[in-house]
């Protein structure tokens, strides 16, 4: 499938302040693709040098195969955008604001614009500044919707939505997808990620630091054995296994807790060899993954790097 | 200056007080300026008080033949200019502050309601009181230049008072804004209040023994002092009365806040409530203003453009009306004073003993009018952008050339409407008053102030494109004073011919005298679309938001 999405060597700095540097990805037609990472990492940055709204540095961003700077607005013909912290003329109200941006857009088909302020349950009479911070999620969710496009980028789409209306929204990405529509979603929710994309990017710092489908990053994971024995087993039976990244003992010796990248396999058939009272696996979320990738101002650990 | 909510509100006002305060200062000196000149010969100087006690509708014509007396009644002129900034601060002290949401966070500080309500008036005072100090100051020296025979304490004495009336609707504002939703109606509702306390206090100067009317007015005790008069002096009763006033006005106003919700109003009684609104689904499809760029634009404009309108027309109409009345005591006061006969023929640009002469004079202020309008319909477009309200906007297939060109014709209907309604009120005002006047020259003069209300607009939108919205109007509002300056003293500085010509009003002309220069306005018309091309330019390119 052709990318839809493709950013080379990308930079922007805020004078002295860093933005981005050499920020590099792909998303391809079709795919709904999670753009992770921690406040100030460069999410919106990217975002907002797609969306035309700042000049890069240096380096090449095109959308469709139009530069995103140069070809603009051939480029918003396509999109559907949601900004991080979406601000609306305040004395219009969600009603007059959805027609406006209609307007805009040169025309979009009315009946699946009011289908869309149904299946959100919005008051569309009172004014933005009226709004809950919820209602006027659900007001920019629905202006970037209302005209089926091609691509939707979405910085933080999801932020002051409560769960029910959040599952509206994964069912809405969730049927995007399904009509081949493209979706770029930044998030520092992994949950949201995790459910909702088939790829993630990670930044950090300005910079990508990983790049795999969300099944390929959690296969990376390491995940957490806990055993629990009828007698105390020593550490050292555990410590030199395969798979095996580290040991700690609990319970006076009665319970091991491992570390583990691949395979279970020696752990079981060790364990096997003591009476074994119960034993637990807990699979870390993409949050744990995440947190791992910041949890140092290092460089990323060591399984990162050789995956990316 | 982070140490307390009175600090940090104090500081947010630092160049209000500093720009206010020297601002409002150099209009008060800047009558004090001509007074000598006006009264070189004994007749002149009568008939200057014979004149100003025509116009004592407006202020008390007393010694307007000193320095003082004629600072004091050509600034009772701008009480409505000077209430401005307090009635702005007023109404968003709290109001605004609900408005962003930062009032939430504040208030989840461990200090209670009424404190933070308390300190953030105890700034807007002190910030009063320190412009009042500044004012004072300039007005002595202003005095000192000119020989006035008023003394510092006189000066602090006319700040403090002019201090104690913008006390007076600062707090209005604050408390009617505990009614309202939005600051914008306190704000509008309290401008209303200052004509119509202003229209009240001259009710007793045109209607005898009404007197009782006009002391229902705040702005009747401010005018009982007159401190830059010696032979007047200081009415202290009046100042404590507006003091009471002011904190009578500003304790309900904290009174009403601590006991209400929270981005919530003070519940109205059920009668004055307005019919409560049906949660609806229905798409607002027809709206004309939703349309596009530009009608939108004039959606936003409209409300604004009714009010310019109604200001700068019956400003134009009375003074077409005025100036006939005007005519027997104008001819005295010219033929015996050359030095006002000059000044009236620089603004005006002609023989002041005729009407044309006079009323040329006088339009001058309409330009200047028709430019303080295109200044504030900039102040809005760059606060949109630096608000991030036309981010979403920039995100459709709009480029970012229509969406300022739109934005910008909607700026000049509204100065196109307000010079035509301008122009049909003065026609009618002369046909009413039986004023024989070229009706060419009268379309010429009020149609041809449009030229430089799109001149400043489209230097405010180029230098929005580096500025922010503060910075920006400031900019503009030092542009306009400089030209006003260069224009109404810089003849009478003999200025060079170079300088002179940096002022807009320059090429604006004597149209009501001379008629239209064509390539005057053409060229003022090229060099505004030059600077709007560069400002689209420059917007087209640069980075939003940030």
């Amino acid at each position: 499938m052709a990318a839809i999405i493709e950013v080379e060597k990308l930079t922007k700095s805020y004078g002295s302040k860093r933005g981005i540097a050499d920020v590099s990805f792909s998303v391809e037609e079709g795919e709904v693709f999670g753009f992770l990472g921690p406040n100030g990492a460069g999410k919106t940055t990217t975002i907002r040098l797609l969306m035309a709204l700042l000049h890069a540095d240096s380096g090449a961003a095109r959308i469709a195969g139009f530069d995103c700077w140069k070809q603009s607005l051939e480029i918003k013909r396509l999109i559907g955008y949601i900004p991080g912290e979406p601000a609306l003329d305040p004395n219009l109200t969600g009603g007059q604001i959805l027609e406006y941006f209609a307007h805009l857009r040169g025309g979009v088909d009315q009946a699946y614009l009011k289908q869309l302020v149904e299946r959100f349950e919005l008051d569309i009479s009172r004014k933005f500044r009226q709004y809950s911070t919820g209602n006027k999620r659900k007001v920019v969710l629905i202006q970037a919707f209302m005209h089926r496009p091609r691509l939707l980028i979405l910085d933080e789409p999801t932020s002051g939505l409560d769960p029910l209306n959040q599952q509206e929204f994964d069912h809405m990405v969730k049927e995007a997808s399904d009509e081949g529509r493209t979706v770029f979603l930044s998030s520092h929710v992994l949950s949201e990620v995790e459910k909702t994309c088939t790829r993630v990017g990670i930044v950090r710092d300005g910079s990508i630091v990983r790049i795999g489908d969300v099944a390929e990053v959690k296969a990376i994971k390491r995940y957490e054995i806990t055993i629990h024995f009828a007698n105390p087993v020593p550490a050292e039976t555990f410590k030199t296994l395969e798979g095996v990244a580290d040991v700690e003992t609990l319970d006076h010796g009665h319970a091991v807790r491992l570390a583990m990248q691949g395979s279970a396999d020696a752990v079981i058939k060790a364990a096997a060899n003591y009476p074994v009272v119960s034993l637990t696996s807990y699979e870390p979320s993409l949050e744990d993954i995440f947190l791992r990738y910041y949890e140092s101002d290092t460089a990323p650990t060591k399984e990162a790097q050789g995956v990316a | 200056m982070l140490r307390s909510i009175y600090l940090k509100t104090l500081r947010d006002y630092r160049v209000a007080i500093l720009g206010w305060g020297i601002g409002m200062g150099l209009v008060v000196i800047s009558p004090m300026a001509s007074v000598s000149a006006l009264v070189t010969t004994p007749q002149a100087r009568q008939q200057l008080v014979s004149l100003a006690a025509s116009f004592a509708w407006n202020a008390d014509a007393i010694k307007v033949d000193t320095i003082g007396g004629y600072a004091t009644f050509k600034i009772g002129f701008f009480v409505f200019l000077i209430a401005i900034w307090p009635l702005l601060v007023g109404s968003r002290m709290l109001r605004g502050e609900e408005d962003r949401g930062s009032m939430d966070v504040l208030l989840s500080l461990p200090r209670p309601r009424l404190n933070v309500a308390f300190e953030k008036l105890a700034a807007m005072w002190t910030a009063l009181f320190a412009m009042g100090v500044l004012i004072g100051l300039l007005a002595f020296a202003g005095g000192k230049k000119f020989g006035a025979d008023f003394g510092l304490g006189d000066g602090l004495l006319y700040g403090l008072n002019l201090a104690l009336i913008c006390a007076v609707f600062g707090c209005l504002a604050l408390l009617i804004s505990q009614f309202t939703q939005e600051r914008g109606p306190a704000a509008g509702s309290t401008a209303g209040l200052l004509v119509f306390f202003i229209v009240l206090d001259m009710v007793h100067r045109v209607v005898p023994n009404s007197e009782w009317i006009s002391r229902l007015s705040p702005i009747y005790y401010y005018n009982l002092s007159k401190p830059l008069i010696p032979s007047y002096g200081t009415n202290a009763g009046a100042m404590i009365f507006q003091l009471a006033l002011a904190a009578m006005l500003g304790g309900a106003a904290i009174w009403l806040f601590v006991r209400r919700d929270v981005g919530g109003t003070v519940p109205l009684p059920r009668w004055l409530r307005l019919p409560e609104r049906q949660a609806s689904r229905v798409l607002p499809v027809g709206d004309w203003s939703l349309g596009s760029v530009y009608a939108r634009s004039m959606g936003m404009i409209a409300m604004p453009t009714v009010w310019w309108t109604l200001g700068i027309a019956a400003f134009a109409g009375f003074m077409v009306y005025a100036v006939q009345l005007l005519e027997t005591k104008m001819s005295a006061l010219l033929s015996g004073s050359p030095a006002f006969s000059t000044l009236i023929k620089n603004l005006g640009g002609g023989d002041a003993s005729v009407n044309a002469g006079l009323l040329s004079a006088m339009f001058f202020f309409l330009p200047l009018g028709l430019m303080a309008f295109a200044v504030t319909q900039v102040n809005g477009w760059s606060a949109d952008e630096q608000d991030g309200r036309l981010e979403l906007v920039l995100t459709t297939p709009r480029s970012r050339m229509a969406v300022l060109l739109g934005r910008f014709a909607a700026l000049a209907t509204a100065t196109i409407v307000i010079s035509v309604v301008t122009l049909l009120a003065s026609a009618a005002a002369a046909a009413a008053a039986g004023l024989k006047i070229d009706e060419g020259h009268l379309a010429a003069a009020v149609l041809g102030a449009i030229p430089l209300g799109l001149l400043i607009a489209s230097i405010g939108y180029l230098a929005s494109g580096w500025l922010r919205t503060a910075a920006d109007t400031g900019l503009l509002s030092f542009v306009l004073a400089a030209w006003f300056f260069i224009s109404f003293i810089g003849p009478e500085l003999k200025l060079p011919d170079a300088t002179l010509r940096l002022s807009a009003f320059y090429y604006y002309g004597t149209p009501l005298l001379n008629g239209l220069q064509p390539a005057s306005v053409l060229g003022v018309l090229a060099v505004a679309a030059a600077v709007l091309a560069l400002g689209t330019m420059r917007f087209a390119r640069k980075d939003i938001g940030v």
